[in-house]
């Protein structure tokens, strides 16, 4: 369990800071580009790693890989939460991901000597890190409100710890240890298959969270509230996965992410059960696709380090390349929302029942107030609208309101085209699952 | 294929509730959600209200109409232009260009408000000689203290 338990704790560190992005923004000063560095550094890392790994790791005791991989992963955690400017805590949170990547790989041996069979290691293993996964913004996000974003870092720290432990007490059966065998090929279906479900995942992970907090102005802990749930939603669908035929699992969860996404881009207002509603479909469909894909990437035959290392790195690098794609996107339509918005604000503003008195110098403090907030910040619209009475005039404080969802509507529309990307990714997955559905599961 | 029947109708269920949430999604706009379009001033707007207070509104917003459509921008944006100082945008016209655009539009509301018969001649004279002379600031002002008179 404790070894299980790191393996989610390492999965989950690809998207736990993401609902800390605008503290650290705010506390690092720096810009959203930059903290979004704090997140890529990490699953870039874990990929590259990885992937360079799968010619050397099978030559390793997995024990060893495993502690060696915990003893990074702890004390670059320990690092992260101590950083004090963003480029340190990008270098560490890089330190994290060779450390994590050594760790995901070492643990399936040591999990399948655990529980008596490669097999089960390896079922273990896949929960850990589907659940792990679908957790992380929500933990991250109650971590930051409870304490601080330092705290996400401060709290992976015991759980690697106790993890080592664990390595260290585990005694490796010489079954789980493998030679070189040159199958790896067989479950390369499988794995761009979960490459390219990771890239959706970015929509789900980072896009929607970040969306939420930033742009509708939601605390950590209101948008923890909101994302947690995914994972409850990809623990429900744990029994149907069982039940349903494999091939069929994968088609309908992928089908059930592209839903899912086309409906975080076709949001039409900024109410959150819209959200709920497209998440707990995510959630579901990474529940059906990610165990069944992983467990056929999984590949028994080519040997289980081998074959879970080229996994990890396969996966981390569809969310690198899917967080790659959109960064341009949306450093392309963020600033030009924020201008659009400040239009559409004045619009509303010049529009709105209120004496001409108030509504011209509003409207043009608002654009004070738009530039007076930092790249990818909401511009504070309390002081226009206070300063011309919001507290007492009814009409002033109805205006104000439609001006702020003016905004948000602006800049949610924003988000659109990397949603679209991102279930675009689906898509593709999707068609992968039915064109190549008898070679897809090995 | 019976013993997966209660499966397949749960993931037929989940691909009904994607497809409901798009269906409704669409069905509550959300292909104009967050559309930035604006008016065109060279068009006619439709104006709510009535009394004093939403006739020198009328006059006021018209002016700025005009005056955006002979610069070939939107509304929004000449008035974002009127204030001095950084900010978005950046001032695409000198001040003379503003003031004789402005000055233009405000006549021209005017005429249209006294050919609808919603000012009387005598305060239509008054305000074209106002506008006529007064500096662009005190066009400005003139038209806020003007509305904060009727509107409070």
């Amino acid at each position: 369990m404790l070894v299980a338990a790191a393996v989610a704790i390492a999965f989950a560190d690809s998207s736990i800071v993401v609902l800390a992005l605008p503290q650290l923004y705010g506390q690092l000063h720096t810009s959203i580009q930059g903290v979004a560095w704090v997140v890529t550094a990490y699953n870039a890392a874990v990929a590259v790693t990885a992937l360079a790994l799968i010619v050397l790791v099978h030559r390793f005791h997995g024990g060893i890989v495993l502690a060696v991989g915990l003893v990074v992963f702890l004390a670059a955690s320990i690092a992260c939460a101590l950083a004090g400017s963003l480029s340190f805590l990008v270098a560490v949170r890089a330190v994290q991901g060779v450390g994590a990547a050594l760790l995901l790989a070492g643990s399936l041996p040591v999990l399948a000597s655990l529980t008596g069979s490669a097999a089960r290691g390896a079922a273990m293993w896949t929960i850990a890190g589907t659940f792990g996964a679908a957790l992380g913004p929500a933990l991250g996000g109650v971590l930051t409100q409870a304490f601080d974003w330092r705290a996400i870092f401060a709290f992976q720290a015991p759980v690697a710890a106790l993890g080592l432990v664990g390595a260290l007490r585990a005694h490796v059966d010489p079954v789980a240890e493998e030679g070189y065998t040159p199958r790896l090929s067989r479950s390369l279906p499988a794995n761009v298959c979960l490459g390219l479900v990771f890239g959706a995942l970015v929509g789900v992970l980072f896009l929607s969270v970040l969306m939420v907090i930033t742009v509708w102005g939601h605390s950590p802990i209101g948008g923890a509230a909101i994302v947690s749930v995914l994972p409850a939603a990809t623990l429900a669908v744990r029994p149907l996965e069982s039940r349903l035929p494999r091939i069929t699992a994968v088609q309908g969860g992928a089908a059930l992410l592209v839903g899912g996404l086309l409906g975080l881009a076709l949001l039409p207002s900024t109410n959150v059960v819209f959200v709920i509603w497209a998440l707990a479909l995510c959630g579901a469909g990474l529940g059906l696709t990610v165990p069944v894909l992983s467990n056929a990437a999984l590949d028994l035959g080519a040997g289980l380090t081998r074959s879970g290392t080229l996994t990890i790195g396969v996966r981390h690098l569809g969310l690198v390349l899917a967080l790659a794609s959109i960064a341009p996107l949306l450093a392309h339509s963020l600033p030009s929302a924020g201008d659009r918005a400040l239009l559409r604000a004045t619009a509303v503003m010049l529009d709105a029942p209120v004496s001409l008195g108030k509504k011209i110098p509003i409207a043009l403090d608002l654009r004070g107030a738009f530039h007076q907030a930092r790249d990818g910040q909401r511009p504070d619209l309390s002081k226009p609208f206070e300063s011309h009475g919001a507290a007492t005039d009814p009409n002033v404080a109805a205006a104000r309101d439609d001006v702020i969802n003016a905004i948000e509507s602006t800049i949610t529309r924003a988000f659109r085209p990397a949603f679209v990307l991102c279930a675009a990714f689906a898509a593709v997955a999707l068609g992968l699952a039915y064109f190549l559905r008898r070679r897809l599961l090995g | 294929m019976s013993a997966h029947r209660p499966a397949y109708v749960a993931l037929a269920a989940l691909l009904v509730a994607a497809a409901a949430l798009l269906v409704v999604e669409l069905g509550l706009g959300a292909t104009h959600y967050g559309s930035s379009k604006l008016a065109d001033p060279c068009r006619p707007r439709a104006f709510a209200g009535s009394g004093l207070d939403a006739t020198v509104q009328r006059v006021v917003l018209d002016g700025i109409d005009g005056a955006a459509c002979r610069l070939g921008t939107s509304r929004e944006q000449f008035v974002l232009s009127l204030a001095s100082g950084a900010g978005y945008p950046p001032r695409r016209w000198n001040r003379h260009t503003i003031e004789v655009a402005l000055r233009a539009g405000m006549l021209a509301a005017v005429d249209d408000a006294a050919q609808r018969g919603e000012i009387p001649d005598f305060l239509a004279t008054i305000l074209r000689g106002a506008i006529r002379s007064a500096p662009l600031d005190q066009l400005i002002r003139g038209a806020v203290t003007l509305g904060n008179l009727f509107g409070g």
